[in-house]
């Protein structure tokens, strides 16, 4: 119960937000239903709110590809991560996708890996979200979670939160969200050069 | 010579009256108004009735796309619900347009029952489901595993090759029916159920700990699910057919019912085809110009029926699995529209 109420807690703010800053957003979004949630820092979830229940919860499924096991494909559009097995099989995570995560799609590979990273939110979301802190240290509630790693040379990552109902979501900021035990679990079996391919909706 | 001749004339009215046949089901539907489309009378995800008397389920929205197709209206479908063994005769007597009833594609059945099937709207296959705690990754790892399954169906047979093609103990546990597998694995009288995969997700919900329990990937048999017509009317066999094409087409090229309004201005061929803004794919067939935007509009494409009906988000929380475009992962696929 306290899930949902304060989820639409924050789906009212964050619309209220997107409301007072006029938003330009509107022209980023990725024309899917961006969920305007704001991000929480010093929200620590319980246990319950953590286990993803259904399509998002992590589990091994079918799935046919070239690419060697070890490969992450992240698939935007259907919210999921994969992590391929081989023998026509993956390990599926649910993600939440920010708007930065639809900005590009192609080949990236893990250049580093951070536990519990600290957040210095960028100039972008400070605009959008003056109260932010400009600076929070790793650790429960803050919004990276518990994990990240770190794509390529970019500023993109795959983290984890401590939003664990914006998972299955266009959030309206991060990259790629997982809740911490997936982003903990993927950690532990990814290192610093797996090779991760973004795929995104096809444009019209 | 002379011999000849009534030959070429028994021929060619042959073949008038065959063209005839080959156009009364399109006419017949439009005169009427409505689509009569036989589905499951009741099946979680597929086929179900709510109190209003409203059907919904991916096998219903089958009968929509069809519908909206032809009337530019999903509503305009009637639907008769029918029983496993009543359902080829339904499509053969005409008492129905169309079977959208989680039938599976078997060589034997275009044979016998005089039906043909039009394509592939869900790959279904037999599977396994387990508790959680065993931990398993695999199939092969069900060695010594007590196994409850209905009699005398292939269901049975398909499992006990498997087991025995594997080298893997079993002990069969025979329960008459689903309510009687469900009370058995929840009275912990066997630890494995098995059916088809799209079952064993509708199964799980109404074990005492759905989420205590999983569906292993493995797919051990082929159940093709898809919707049939009668054998006498190829313009009817493709128009049924193009409409799942339309739907699967229009998932790959990022057409939905949300973003049909964009795909109407775009300038990119493949969806100008789709769409009706290049072309006339539809005309052939008796349909028109913007037949698939119809379908999409009305009803959605392939993803959005399956995630709302059976996948991420529905009850069920079924994984695309072989269901998956092609491209990403699964074997659906269609001819392209051009």
């Amino acid at each position: 119960m306290t899930v949902r109420v304060s989820l639409l807690l924050r789906l009212a703010l964050g619309a209220a937000l997107a409301a007072f800053a006029g938003a330009g957003a509107g022209a980023q979004t990725p024309g899917q239903d961006e969920m305007n949630v704001v991000d929480q820092p010093g929200y620590q979830p319980t246990p319950e709110e953590e286990q993803l229940t259904g399509a998002y919860e992590k589990q091994e499924v079918f799935f046919r590809t070239t690419e060697a096991p070890g490969t992450i494909i992240i698939d935007t559009k259907g919210r999921f991560l994969y992590l391929v097995q081989g023998n026509n099989r993956a390990l599926r995570y649910g993600i939440g996708v920010g708007r930065d995560g639809f900005t590009w799609s192609g080949l990236q590979k893990i250049a580093r890996k951070q536990e519990w990273p600290d957040w210095r939110p960028p100039p972008e979301m400070i605009e959008r979200q003056p109260y932010l802190p400009r600076f929070m240290a790793g650790g429960p509630g803050n919004p990276l979670g518990a994990r990240a790693m770190y794509l390529g040379g970019t500023v993109y990552r795959i983290h984890g939160t401590n939003q664990p109902d914006t998972i299955g979501h266009a959030v309206s900021s991060g990259c790629f969200r997982l809740v911490n035990d997936d982003v903990i679990d993927l950690y532990d079996r990814v290192p610093v050069g797996t090779k991760v391919i973004i795929r995104q909706a096809v444009a019209l | 010579m002379r011999k000849m001749i009534p030959i070429v004339l028994a021929l060619a009215a042959a073949q008038a009256f065959s063209v005839a046949a080959q156009s009364q089901t399109l006419k017949t539907v439009q005169d009427r108004g409505s689509l009569i489309c036989g589905v499951n009378p009741s099946l979680e995800g597929f086929a179900t009735k709510d109190a209003n008397g409203q059907w919904s389920g991916f096998d219903v929205d089958f009968c929509r796309a069809v519908a909206a197709a032809i009337f530019d209206d999903p509503s305009k479908v009637q639907y008769v619900p029918l029983s496993a063994s009543d359902r080829f005769d339904a499509v053969k007597n005409k008492q129905i347009d169309v079977l959208s009833r989680n039938s599976s594609w078997t060589m034997g059945r275009e044979g016998d029952n005089g039906v043909v099937f039009t394509g592939v709207t869900y790959y279904d296959g037999q599977a396994f489901l387990v508790p959680k705690s065993r931990n398993f990754q695999s199939a092969l790892e069900l060695d010594g595993s007590k196994v409850c399954v209905q009699p005398g169906t292939t269901t049975e047979l398909n499992f006990v090759d498997f087991f025995e093609a594997n080298h893997m103990k079993y002990e069969t546990v025979h329960e008459a029916s689903a309510d009687d597998m469900i009370a058995a694995y929840n009275a912990g009288q066997c630890n494995v159920l098995t059916t088809d995969a799209s079952g064993l997700f509708a199964m799980r919900e109404r074990l005492t700990k759905p989420s205590d329990n999983m569906i292993l990937p493995d797919i051990i048999s082929k159940e093709p699910l898809g919707p049939a017509v009668r054998q006498d009317d190829m313009q009817w066999f493709n128009i049924v057919k193009w409409v799942n094409f339309a739907m699967i087409n229009a998932e790959e090229l990022g057409v939905s019912s949300k973003t049909i309004d964009d795909a109407l201005k775009s300038q990119k061929p493949s969806v100008k085809r789709l769409m009706g803004t290049d072309g006339d794919f539809g005309k052939p067939f008796g349909l028109s110009g913007d037949w698939a935007v119809r379908i999409v509009r009305g009803v959605g494409n392939y993803a959005e029926v399956f995630d709302r009906n059976v996948g991420a988000h529905s009850k069920l929380g079924i994984p695309r699995g072989l269901n998956e475009l092609w491209s990403n992962g699964g074997i659906q696929y269609a001819p392209p529209i051009r």
